[in-house]
């Protein structure tokens, strides 16, 4: 049965481990409804989807203009993200959008007890291993989402409820690939 | 007054601004409600035992296209002033399989391992950090990128048109392959369940 | 296995279906019939504010501004042929499905005065209060902007003020004129489509160095998704 989170069947020895038990998690469709009726919330607003991928580009092209700030602008992937004048690179409605992720993924976790110093990780791999992975993983998810304009978020989610075809026709391909490589990755599974 | 109400000027930037913060904060809670913030839960909908994946994904989907359908037909809604995101098929195709690839290596999506990264998953802050360095380094790669990241360009381009179906029976084709597939998922998870564990 | 949920799951399921089913037979586009008040309208093009002037839209153009969009309501040939810069080609027939931001500034113009008076008010019945109309259109543009007409006998500050109208013309390709005479009747050609309004050329007010942003660009900054 998945409605009750791992957390509390595996043993956990870490300081950071909650002294009671993790709630179990909402029913999947009731989730489903719930996100949905928040994508719906910025489609009726804002005329845009969710997203998440795009407010951390912001940050990358923002700190590399920190950093070196003549580099940012001359390289056209980053100066978009800049276009100086219009405001602070970092002033956009999809940072805002995450620090409220941050904040309602902070406040659910508090009420469900599943807030935990901890590493995601099947049995047979080592933190180093799974941490490692979790980097190479990312860096992969980056450039993957930057070359399709978007994540599972703003492409998937919110392209496929409006049947935008490069966002259905993405989201097939993000299925095949992770089940391309599951197999070779069950070891830090399972 | 109509919808998208930011499109008719009922408020401004500053205030989009918070509605952003309010709507990310429901974001994060429903996707951490669901179990998104934990790595072994998503890379579960790969090894076939638990598809909350598909379940929460596809009925938020669902739920997002009828209602903004059914606003539309209602004229509550304009259609034509909701942004979306140019077709670039070709590199939309291989930043998916690229972005699956990340997904079962890495455990998470850039939205999911932000919730991890806040109820203290320390590989959901690595996994912050490498979407970080991936994003630095295509913009790096950029100018050799520049030609494959904008071929394919379809324009603003619907299911609807691509197959020229009216957007109704498009929607009514979802919503069957989405019950029909939720219904195939409770299967599955029957099927592939972990044996001899007390869940 | 006890399996929660299993009604309300269900329940979901026949809702969302009974809402696929109806949605067969819906249109989620807006249709194309509107209402329009009359009086407020006639108010509204008595009162003249939803006018703007070539030698207006020319400032525009040379200080970079970018919180406007110019819409060129011809046909593609005669859009590539010669348009004012930053301009889209948006033909009449188009204009109404066209993905416009009723919290946008939008000037029309089209050869004369007439597509876009007409455009204006399809565009006003849709409820886009940000409508403008270029008076006098492209040929206002011609006769004012791109070949201004050199006074005869000016006085000292017509002959100054006409130095700047005078680099204006240069800025956009063209050049002052002088009145009336061999010009009347015969049509005056447009310049060849410049690659950038002042290549080469000083502009007369120096904008931003490297030219004009282009328009639209004002809070089209790129976000991503």
């Amino acid at each position: 049965m998945s409605t009750v989170p791992d957390a509390a069947a595996v043993a956990r020895p870490e300081p950071g481990a909650p002294a009671r038990a993790a709630a179990p998690y909402m029913n999947p469709y009731l989730g489903g409804v719930g996100l949905g009726l928040v994508l719906l919330a910025a489609y009726v607003a804002m005329g845009r989807g969710l997203g998440a991928s795009g407010a951390v580009t912001s940050f990358v092209a923002w700190a590399v203009s920190l950093v070196a700030p003549g580099h940012a602008s001359a390289n056209s992937f980053f100066a978009e993200y800049l276009d100086g004048g219009l405001g602070h690179p970092l002033k956009t409605w999809l940072v805002f959008e995450v620090l409220g992720v941050l904040a309602g993924g902070f406040i659910s976790g508090a009420l469900a007890n599943r807030l935990s110093r901890t590493v995601e990780k099947g049995p047979r791999i080592s933190v180093a291993g799974r941490l490692g992975f979790a980097f190479a993983g990312g860096a992969l998810m980056g450039i993957g989402a930057k070359l399709a304009r978007g994540c599972t978020s703003g492409q998937a989610l919110s392209g496929g409820a409006v049947l935008n075809a490069g966002s259905w026709a993405f989201m097939m391909m993000v299925f095949a690939g992770a089940y391309a490589l599951a197999g070779l990755m069950r070891r830090q599974w399972r | 007054m109509s919808a998208p109400f930011y499109k008719f000027a009922a408020f401004g930037d500053e205030a989009s601004l918070v509605i952003a913060f309010v709507i990310g904060i429901g974001f994060g809670f429903f996707l951490e409600r669901s179990g998104f913030g934990s790595a072994r839960k998503l890379t579960s909908q790969f090894y076939l035992d638990d598809l909350a994946v598909f379940k929460v994904m596809f009925t938020a989907i669902v739920t997002a296209m009828l209602g903004v359908f059914y606003l539309s037909w209602l004229g509550i809604m304009d259609l034509a002033l909701v942004d979306l995101v140019t077709t670039n098929l070709w590199p939309q195709i291989v930043g998916g399989l690229v972005l699956g690839f990340g997904f079962v290596i890495g455990g998470y999506c850039p939205g999911t391992s932000l919730v991890a990264a806040v109820t203290g998953r320390i590989d959901g802050m690595v996994f912050v950090l490498g979407v970080l360095a991936g994003i630095f380094a295509f913009g790096e790669a950029f100018p050799l990128l520049k030609g494959f990241y904008e071929s394919g360009d379809f324009g603003r381009l619907t299911l609807p048109q691509a197959f020229h179906l009216p957007y109704g029976l498009v929607v009514f084709l979802v919503v069957v392959m989405a019950v029909g597939g939720f219904m195939g998922a409770e299967w599955v998870e029957r099927r592939f369940a972990p044996r001899a564990e007390g869940r | 296995m006890a399996r929660p949920h299993w009604t309300l799951n269900r329940a979901l399921a026949a809702v969302a279906m009974l809402l696929g089913v109806v949605a067969i037979a819906g249109n989620p586009h807006r249709g194309s019939t509107v209402r329009l008040d009359t009086q407020e309208l006639a108010t509204i093009v008595s009162s003249e504010v939803d006018h703007v002037t070539v030698q207006e839209l020319a400032d525009w153009i040379i200080q970079g501004r970018t919180e406007y969009r110019l819409i060129d309501l011809r046909s593609e040939d005669e859009y590539a042929a010669y348009h004012i810069p930053f301009a889209e080609n948006v033909p009449v027939a188009r204009l109404p499905g066209y993905g416009l931001g009723r919290n946008e500034k939008i000037v029309l113009y089209s050869e004369g005065g007439i597509h876009s008076a007409q455009a204006w008010l399809l565009l006003r019945a849709q409820r886009y209060p940000g409508a403008y109309i270029l008076f006098g259109g492209l040929e206002a543009w011609r006769d004012e902007v791109l070949y201004p007409v050199v006074p005869a006998a000016a006085t000292p500050q017509e002959t100054a003020a006409f130095e700047r109208a005078a680099q204006v013309a240069r800025f956009f390709g063209g050049g002052p004129r002088v009145a009336a005479g061999a010009d009347s009747g015969a049509r005056i050609s447009l310049p060849v489509m410049p690659a950038a309004p002042g290549a080469g050329i000083a502009p007369p007010r120096a904008p931003a160095a490297g030219g004009p942003a282009r328009p639209g660009a004002k809070q089209r900054r790129k976000e991503g998704c």
